[in-house]
């Protein structure tokens, strides 16, 4: 026996699944270090990237974080990344990125309000450290894809006390 | 070269020669686990250290928890207003008072068998007190009080009972760089919220050196400047700056700006807008202070080093920077930025931007920092190589801010507590700064 789905949950599936998709492809690209392709086809001209601090977590607009990244100091800080001028990435730390628990939370059509959890590895320089968080987006919609225009990376840890640096994007 | 297998006991650490103009530092310093063990009860037990600043425990029952010098501490404002430190420690059984990192609380009580404390630290309940004699007073069981006080709202605590000087006089030349930091604002200073806790996989004196460091800026920090210069950072219109040894192992650099400064410093990467209100404030410095001062405190650069784990950095934001040693290997860094409690909106913004731009454990600077310190770490697993060299600056009367004056400051002041000494060595100090030449 088989069970149809509704129409409209056809068209949730479909967009869960693009939504996932388009997740799933930006942790590729950023795990291949492939960022200015990430920055030029996946974020908008306006994107703004921020990762609060660990001990507010972003409860407060006036608090100060660790990262509030604007469009031009996101691409400042890929090209650092690509130009060697980072020691602490120089040689490039190998990364993999887990994205799950995503979630459609709003669709205004336009745009969606999505969340996901994310674990990044990352491995260098002797180290291997894992980011634990809650990733939520802003996704303009682009025909049939998105752009991001809006990322909060939450970390779930108390303290970078274990490691040190945050040197990488989220 | 010889490899020497084994040193002789009590071979010296700093080897400090005015003679020769040599300064070095046995990398066991930073490697020992015996002599990371004595600098906790010879160095930590003893110095006055930085607790947090007295706004971040803004009215009555607001408080804050942490650790200091290894010890978990709360520092409380009671609902007397009074400002005081107790050992984070119930008097019964041990256990945590306070769990949280900060807040509001009329009283602490303990999880474990609920003794309750008040916010001035009287032990005011203790449930089923029929189990106690009748000489059990809770007088006698009130939270333990460390020795605090405060300059210019930098709070600082002292566990050593004996602790000869009074924080003014432990603070030495630092007061002067303290008060060019708190004249910034003329309703006081506050610690914005939201604290940078990450630390590095080396030793906390490494962190300490590179804070004071301005030798590696322009290598190591390549990005940061070449980002600074695609703002229009423009360079410094003054050359120049200084190092200088503050007394009791503190140090600093103050040098010319080169980039803008939130507080009263323009530079055309903050944009025009806030020209206008920048200059103004700029001018009201001057009213104030007249014009020499008025520029050393807006538009001047400093690093202060307060010995032996405090760090304050007033650029392009002000940072505080609390270094914690675990164990020899590893550090704790707390970082915060502290701004003036009147500032414009805008300009606090733009304060908090530039503040990540370079600060942090994803600014453009602080993660290379703390590669290089733990890289420096792993260097020392060399053995063979067994000395760092601090010597620079030793030759000139008036040091450089590329010398390495105040980590001399820092290490002869580390010298004197680790052998239980507070005096010889302040003379050496002495004559390295009249210019000492091979006597």
């Amino acid at each position: 026996m088989t069970t149809e789905l509704t129409v409209d949950e056809a068209a949730q599936v479909r967009l869960w699944h693009r939504v996932s998709q388009f997740l799933f492809r930006e942790a590729r690209l950023l795990d291949e270090w492939r960022l200015l392709e990430w920055y030029d086809e996946m974020l908008t001209d306006d994107i703004r990237y921020s990762v609060p601090a660990t001990d507010v977590r972003g409860g407060t607009a006036d608090a100060l974080g660790l990262i509030d990244d604007d469009a031009a100091r996101l691409r400042q800080r890929i090209e650092q990344l690509l130009n060697g001028e980072v020691w602490c990435e120089n040689p490039q730390s190998r990364t993999n990125r887990m994205i799950s628990n995503v979630e459609i939370l709003t669709d205004r059509g336009t745009h969606l309000d999505v969340a996901a959890n994310v674990v990044v590895y990352r491995f260098g320089h002797g180290r291997s450290d894992a980011y634990v968080g809650k990733c939520r987006s802003e996704l303009v919609v682009e025909g049939e894809s998105f752009r991001v225009r809006r990322r909060v990376v939450v970390l779930d840890h108390e303290t970078l006390y274990e490691h040190g640096k945050l040197s990488i994007i989220l | 070269m010889t490899i020497e297998l084994q040193r002789p006991v009590g071979d010296p650490i700093v080897i400090d020669d005015l003679e020769r103009l040599s300064f070095r530092v046995d990398r066991r310093a930073y490697t020992d686990d015996d002599l990371a063990a004595q600098e906790m009860t010879r160095i930590f037990d003893r110095c006055w250290l930085y607790v947090g600043h007295e706004s971040e425990v803004p009215g009555p029952g607001s408080y804050v928890a942490r650790d200091v010098g290894g010890r978990p501490v709360v520092m409380a404002r009671g609902s007397d207003g009074v400002l005081r430190v107790f050992a984070n420690s119930c008097t019964h059984r041990g256990a945590l008072i306070c769990s949280q990192p900060a807040g509001q609380a009329s009283s602490f009580r303990c999880p474990y068998h609920d003794w309750t404390f008040s916010n001035q630290g009287d032990l005011v309940g203790v449930p089923i007190p029929d189990g106690y004699g009748p000489g059990f007073r809770k007088a006698d069981f009130g939270l333990a009080r460390h020795r605090s006080d405060s300059y210019r709202g930098f709070v600082f605590v002292t566990f050593d009972p004996e602790q000869p000087r009074t924080l003014t006089e432990y603070l030495a030349g630092a007061t002067e760089y303290l008060d060019l930091i708190d004249d910034q604002s003329e309703v006081g200073m506050e610690v914005i919220q939201g604290a940078q806790l990450h630390g590095a996989r080396a030793n906390w004196k490494l962190m300490m050196e590179n804070s004071v460091d301005i030798y590696h800026f322009r290598a190591l920090h390549k990005r940061y400047v070449g980002y600074m210069e695609s703002l229009g950072s423009v360079p410094p219109r003054r050359r120049g700056g200084f190092g200088c040894a503050l007394g009791l192992g503190h140090g600093a650099n103050e040098l010319p700006p080169a980039a803008a400064r939130p507080l009263a410093y323009w530079t055309p990467m903050f944009g025009p807008e806030v020209r206008p209100r920048i200059e103004a404030t700029a001018a009201r410095f001057v009213d104030r202070f007249g014009a020499e001062r008025a520029e050393r405190i807006t538009g001047t650069n400093r690093a202060v080093l307060i010995f032996p784990n405090l760090m304050i950095i007033d650029a392009i934001a002000i940072t505080i920077r609390k270094i914690d040693p675990i164990g020899a290997g590893q550090m704790a860094i707390t970082s915060v930025a502290l701004a003036p409690k009147d500032e414009d909106p805008d300009i606090r913004e733009l304060r908090k931007s530039h503040y990540l731009t370079f600060l942090g454990p994803a600014g453009f600077a602080t993660p290379d920092d703390i590669e290089i310190v733990e890289s420096c770490q792993r260097g020392y697993l060399n053995r063979t190589v067994r000395y760092s060299d601090l010597s620079r600056g030793m030759n000139k009367k008036v040091p450089e801010t590329t010398d390495e004056l105040p980590a001399r400051e820092f290490w002869r002041q580390w010298d004197r507590l680790m052998h239980g000494d507070d005096g010889h060595l302040e003379v050496a100090h002495r004559a390295e700064m009249q210019g000492a030449q091979p006597r």
